[in-house]
């Protein structure tokens, strides 16, 4: 329909703006004052303790009002055993807002503590630590180690599993096919791992009313839709700059890949931060032997092209760096809500690389997705990463 | 790439340095358990080192003892009568800060302390304000019909006169007896009956020690612990006693949901009557252990002056609340009494 005049515009403005006047009323009517409607129930308040820091002759708790009511923050423990406090900035706390509880206590390393806090109505919420370990205070020497060992787990292995590029380029257009639809089964089972690890998060650390696996899927989708958006828009341009198809879709490979990575990164920072040093060079060999894969992923496309040698380092870089501040912000300004949200994204992005893959597969080949080396590719990805997974 | 680097770098910049650089103006105090002075730029929670803004004062009813109205019988029976009345829906600030539904007896947790000489006639006119049922079972010797149990007191004015003699010598409590009984005791209903011997006990410091927790978040254990309601109350306010002085404590205990409760004396023994039926101590110890409604008389005197400590030796309850300090001072009367003497 064309609009001719002001007054047909009018009515358009007016016909979408109509409905959206009623659903307001409706809701100030429903929840209103002196609405009695939705008066049920007595609401319970609730606080999360998101966080707890060993600091020198102090334990420190980060603590939010997850619940629907505000609250005030009254008493702390320590093993159930009341212990004289502060909270900073104050006491009270709105809906989400948070408080540092600062509880002196000599701590022991490595043993167990249960911290206890009392609100105003002598409700007391708890949250178990299962081996206490001093806080890493951030300093250069620290931010250097985490660079070092972002740098072992994201650019090497990434880089050395660019190094099959030469063997892939000399195999077959079938063999070729396997691979790359390897790098789809590679892919896939990360995406599923980062989806894993962020209900995990979700589960453990964060309040119910952050609804776990509703976040997750809200920025895994939206993590989705901005890089596919972006990803068809490069593709499409490829067509006509000096960038090739090939080199764009693995450039999206190893973005896709380096939001992964990040999320790697704060896995490891957060698990030197929280002092499991076993379990962190666990992590550490694992993602370095599982990230040599990831080379492959993005090798796999480039191995028709020509002098690919800077690209793929420049690739190899976006791909791993960012384990390193994956790590930096893992060890030092650990949060569950930042986590879950970074491996969604990252999850996210990874769906959208095998959308990618498996679209270049379908238009090089013979628009099949079902021959034997896409089959076998996809199968073998996922056992390969399924064997290096069990590393971790 | 060089530039999603550099905004990768930008943001954990962002996350990262502001912990490094944190510095603050420091303003207020406070000291830990261990004795380290700790700064804040917040506030302070501390049920220990604050002055508690309770509206009961512990330091007032640990010597208040309630004798009632006396008058003469026709036989030369001394009658004594109180008033007592139950209410169940004040909110009391128990620990700073925090707030919780106590259900009382005049007003307060525990209720006052009654006291008679054995074979006075005890009369007890009890008003019912609350809302729900209550009644007041007192344990010692009486007729049925006075137990308070199947004589429910309804709410709102709901009134009910219980008489009977006092008895036997010794220390008893009194409590709501309706169902669910955990919940009416645990929320207040309950204080302390003293019937004193014909011939009286020698003259002392007295005072009255009920050791009872608060179950803030009702999940049946006990969050507070304390001798006289008001955790770690006589801790921040010692209570001041002499040396050379007769010091005797009425000590019942009506902690629920644990099984047991003691009491430890720092720097001395105690004699220990328990009950206090009898006029000769069954124990000289510094540890009496006591289950639900235990009770006894502690009698000690103090040798030395200074703080000293007093507190459950379950250390669980000393350290939510059941702890306190008797100041002892010098006994300036002894000194002077001992100076001219010689």
């Amino acid at each position: 329909m064309e609009l001719s005049n002001k007054s047909s515009k009018g009515k358009l403005i007016a016909s979408g703006v109509i409905p959206f006047a009623f659903l307001v009323i409706l809701i100030a009517y429903i929840f209103g004052p002196g609405s009695e409607l939705l008066d049920l129930g007595v609401p319970l308040p609730e606080i999360t303790m998101e966080k707890v820091d060993f600091l020198d002759s102090e334990i420190q708790v980060t603590v939010r009002n997850t619940g629907p009511i505000p609250v005030e923050v009254a008493m702390a423990d320590i093993n159930d055993r009341i212990q004289p406090a502060a909270v900073e900035p104050d006491r009270y706390l709105q809906r989400y807002e948070t408080a540092l509880v600062r509880i002196p206590f000599e701590w022991n390393e490595a043993e167990p503590y249960r911290i206890g806090i009392t609100i105003e109505d002598g409700t007391r919420f708890e949250k178990e630590i299962e081996a206490a370990a001093p806080t890493l205070e951030p300093s250069l020497e620290l931010v250097g180690f985490f660079a070092i060992i972002g740098t072992y787990v994201g650019i090497i292995p990434v880089m050395i599993g660019l190094l099959w590029l030469p063997f892939i380029k000399r195999i077959s257009k079938q063999k070729y096919h396997f691979f790359l639809a390897l790098t789809v089964g590679l892919l896939l089972f990360l995406g599923i791992d980062s989806v894993e690890e962020a209900l995990d998060v979700s589960d453990e650390s964060l309040a119910d009313s952050f609804n776990g696996v509703l976040l997750v899927s809200t920025v895994l989708l939206i993590s989705f839709l901005g890089l596919n958006y972006t990803g068809e828009k490069l593709v499409s341009r490829a067509k006509s700059s000096r960038i090739t198809k090939p080199v764009a879709i693995a450039l999206m490979i190893s973005i896709g890949i380096g939001l992964h990575n990040f999320g790697e990164g704060l896995a490891i920072g957060a698990a030197v931060g929280l002092g499991s040093i076993a379990f962190s060079t666990f992590l550490i060999i694992g993602f370095a032997l599982h990230n040599t894969t990831e080379g492959i992923a993005i090798a796999a496309p480039l191995s028709r092209e020509k002098k690919v040698i800077g690209k793929l380092a420049a690739m190899g870089l976006i791909a791993g760096a960012p384990a390193i501040f994956g790590a930096w912000v893992g060890g030092f300004v650990y949060s569950p809500f930042t986590s879950v949200v970074f491996l969604s994204i990252g999850a996210g992005a990874i769906f959208q690389v095998i959308i990618i893959i498996l679209k270049w597969i379908r238009e090089e080949g013979d628009k099949n997705l079902s021959s034997i080396a896409v089959v076998s590719g996809i199968a073998a990805g996922m056992l390969i990463m399924y064997v290096t997974g069990m590393l971790i | 790439m060089v530039f999603i680097l550099l905004v990768m770098f930008g943001i954990s910049a962002v996350f990262v340095f502001p912990t490094i650089s944190q510095a603050e103006s420091e303003q207020k105090v406070f000291v830990t358990h261990s004795g380290a002075v700790v700064k804040t730029t917040g506030e302070v929670l501390d049920p220990l080192y604050t002055s508690a803004t309770v509206e009961f004062d512990p330091m007032e009813y640990l010597r208040d003892f309630n004798y009632g109205r006396i008058s003469q019988l026709a036989d030369g029976t001394t009658l004594r009568e109180f008033t007592v009345i139950a209410n169940d829906d004040e909110i009391m600030e128990v620990s700073p800060g925090i707030f919780y539904n106590v259900w009382t007896f005049n007003g307060t947790v525990p209720g006052p302390t009654i006291r008679a000489t054995e074979g006075d006639i005890v009369r007890i006119n009890f008003i019912n304000n609350g809302e729900k049922q209550h009644t007041m079972h007192f344990h010692g010797i009486h007729p049925a019909g006075m137990d308070g149990v199947f004589e429910p007191v309804g709410g709102n004015g709901g009134q009910f006169i219980y008489e009977f003699e006092a008895g036997p010598v010794g220390v008893h409590p009194y409590h709501c007896h309706v169902m669910p009984l955990e919940e009416h005791i645990v929320h207040g209903l309950y204080g302390v009956f003293i019937v004193d011997p014909k011939e009286k006990r020698p003259a002392a410091d007295e005072m009255v020690m009920v050791l009872n927790g608060l179950d803030t978040d009702f999940d049946t254990e006990n969050n507070f612990y304390a001798a006289n309601t008001i955790p770690f109350y006589y801790q921040h306010h010692p209570i001041q006693i002499n040396t050379d002085e007769l010091i005797r404590v009425y000590v019942v205990n009506m902690v629920e949901f644990d099984p047991i409760n003691n009491f430890h004396l720092h720097g001395n023994l105690y004699k220990y009557y328990p009950t206090g039926t009898d006029i000769v101590p069954s124990f000289y110890t510094d540890m009496i252990t006591l289950s639900q409604t235990e009770r006894g008389i502690m009698e000690f005197e103090y040798k030395y002056p200074g703080k000293y400590l007093f507190h459950a030796h379950k250390v669980e309850f000393s350290e939510k609340g059941w702890i306190g300090i008797f100041l002892v001072n010098e006994n300036k009367e002894r000194i002077e009494s001992e100076g001219y003497g010689t």
